[in-house]
Parts: C-alpha cells; structure tokens; sequence
C-alpha cells in the first residue's frame, strides 16, 4: 500500500519565478525566504518519495469562469507550464503520475468527492513558482495536480477541505503499490491584490495560522470566509488549501522546518511536516 | 451570497457574471499572439472580443479600479495589465485610491 511520508505547505507566487531564475534567493529580500527551502529540498530527497500531491490553485489560467471546476484533478503523465499572459519561464514541463491520478479519482468518488478528471491541464505559478526550491527541475518525482477554486465565491468551506485531506490519505493507503507520498497544500499567506486593503498583510495571523496548522488544525475548520478573509485579506482565502495537507498526515505530527517572511504585500510561509 | 469583506468586494457569482467579457478578453491574452494584437490595436481587439463602448474605455483609461467594480477579476486584470507593460503594484494602487507612489510611501511608513 501507499504511504504518506510528508507534507509540505508552501506560499506561491508569481515573484518566486523572477526570483529563482535570476538567482537573487541571496538577496537580503529574499533570502530570509528561500534559505528555508534549503534544508526542506535535502529533507525530502532523504525521504526518497514516488509521488507528490498537489493541492494547489489555478489563477485563471489553465481553466476561465465559462467553466470554473471546484475540484480539478489532473490525470496525465504530463503537465505543461501555463503562459499566464506574460510567456512562460524555461522549465521543462512537469511530470504526472496518470495511473495513481486514475486511483485517487476513483477513490475520491467513492469517498463523495467529485473532481473534474482533467487528462490535459496546465499548471501555473501555482505549482511551479515553488517547486524549482523543492526539488530537482527536471522534476524527477511525478506530482498529481489537485486545483481548488478559491478564486471565484462559492468557494469550498475550510471544512470540506479538511475533509479532503483525510480522503486523500484514504487513496493513498489504498493503492496497491507501495509508494511513498507527499502531500503538499500551497496558497497564501496573507495577501491582498485590489481595493482598499490592497498589500494588506496580517502577521500575526500568518504566524497564528501556521501554529494551529501544525498542533490543533481542526479548530479552523469552524472559520467561514468572511473570518479568512477578514484576517488574512480577500487573496489570503488561499490559506484554506494548506488543510488538506495537513488533514491527510493524521491527528499528530513532528515538524521538520517553519519559515515565515513578508518583505512585500505578501505573508510567505513554509511548514514541512511528517506524520507522527 | 458573500458580498464584501473589510470594504472589498468579493470576486462572487454576480461580479463574474457582470464581467465575464472584460474577463474573458483578459484570458485571451495568455496567448502571444493575441497579446500582440492587443497591444496592435487596443479598442479594435476589444471590440472583437465583444467589449461595449463603456468597457472600453475603461481599458483605454487605464482604470483598473472601475474594472475591478464592472466585475473584473483581479487574477484578469493583471494579464490586461501585464499585456500593456503596467506593473501589479501601480494596478492594485490605483484600486485602493492611491497612486504608486502614495502607495510605496505607505508602505515605508509601515
């Protein structure tokens, strides 16, 4: 059977790109950042894993408001980089893992989870602008994309999510193979684009956030919207897609590394976690 | 249906639904070449895409926080943005009252 060897939550966003193509993580700006990553890339690559999963979400790139899934997951061996309006970074595409994808859409529909099933789907920022501090890019671990809508209301409760992760960890353990898995959750922190809190970053609730994520998470499952986004600003509901990560490594876990930095309109966090 | 939040309004059904052209214009522009034309013939392309007269001048302005209240998506507006070479901080500024400059200058005083 599968196994989840650990979880990763992780900021995005479009400024890590420019960032790590360049080589500024030494920058004095970045670097209290991406010195972070460090040791969680040589962390992970001692954890040897097969797969990760990606719980993420698109910006309105692979998919647009003529059909905007609630649920997305990706089913194919591969993943091209999205060209979010301004090119695209020189990354090799990604690579997927179709059989276990075609598993964990099984499993997940069984568990009442009802994901579009996407056998081609682009990935954006929202995967990729983090992974190059992650990992290898030539990305020699297989990842399975799973997009969550939070970028046009309705979206997910904070609790439905936390119920997913338990349902991915369900798939997980009942795949015939035995892989070794990683969960990752990535959005937020806290963050702002537009109107009068435009650059609105909440720290003490980044740093509240990642202190309940890791030792008591079910509690903000009882946050509605309106609490996410009150404190963590209208972007910041992006925080909610760290839970299924963190529901899916079980009720208690060790912390392997925490990072937390906002040098701009965003609060960038990192937490890496393996189950107890 | 959440509507507001501190003062913002939420990016909801109702918003998408009122600025689905200006929206789907803006996804457009995720393809080269359609950035190219764009930038070409700004109204022209617009018009193409199905913009009314008041869209477009929105467009033509420059006037990020009236497309934001036509129910422009703020992920849209920044491929629009991007497109005509405006930076994110001068378009989340300008929807917040200020100009980039007031807004650097707050930011320092932070």
């Amino acid at each position: 059977m599968g196994r989840i060897v650990g979880g990763v939550g992780s900021s995005h966003a479009p400024s890590f790109g420019p960032v790590y193509d360049k080589g500024q993580q030494k920058e004095p700006m970045w670097a209290p950042l991406f010195d972070g990553y460090v040791p969680v890339r040589a962390w992970l690559e001692a954890l040897r894993p097969d797969l990760f999963i990606v719980v993420y979400n698109d910006h309105a790139n692979q998919f647009f408001f003529n059909a905007y899934p609630t649920l997305a997951l990706g089913a194919a061996d591969v993943y091209p980089q999205a060209d979010e309006g301004w090119g695209k970074r020189d990354l090799p595409d990604m690579r997927g893992d179709a059989a276990f994808s075609w598993h964990l859409a099984r499993s997940l529909v069984e568990d009442e989870f009802d994901p579009t099933i996407c056998q081609e789907m682009a990935v954006d920022h929202g995967v990729m602008s983090f992974m190059p501090m992650l990992t290898d890019t030539r990305w020699p671990v297989p990842i399975v994309p799973l997009a969550v809508n939070v970028i046009q209301h309705p979206v997910p409760t904070a609790r439905r999510l936390y119920k997913l992760g338990a349902a991915l960890r369900h798939a997980i353990e009942s795949y015939p193979q035995d892989i070794r898995v990683v969960v990752m959750g990535t959005g937020g922190l806290s963050h702002q684009l537009q109107g009068t809190r435009f650059g609105f970053v909440n720290q003490d609730w980044d740093n509240e956030f990642l202190d309940r994520l890791e030792s008591d998470p079910e509690p903000l499952t009882a946050l509605s919207h309106h609490d996410w986004m009150e404190r963590g600003g209208t972007e910041g509901i992006e925080m909610i897609n760290w839970l299924p990560m963190r529901s899916a490594l079980g009720p208690k876990v060790k912390r392997v590394a925490r990072t937390y930095h906002a040098p701009m309109i965003t609060g960038y966090g990192l937490l890496a976690l393996e189950p107890a | 249906m959440l509507e507001e939040v501190a003062g913002t309004k939420v990016f909801n059904g109702e918003r998408s639904r009122e600025g689905y052209r200006l929206n789907r214009m803006a996804m457009s522009l995720t393809e080269a070449a359609n950035r190219a034309a764009f930038v070409a013939d700004e109204t022209g392309y617009a018009r193409r895409m199905g913009l009314d007269d008041t869209e477009i001048d929105l467009v033509r302005r420059r006037d990020w926080k009236a497309m934001i209240d036509a129910g422009g998506s703020i992920y849209l507006l920044i491929k629009i943005a991007g497109a005509l070479g405006v930076p994110l901080y001068e378009v989340g500024a300008q929807t917040a009252g200020m100009t980039l400059e007031q807004f650097m200058a707050k930011r320092k005083g932070r």
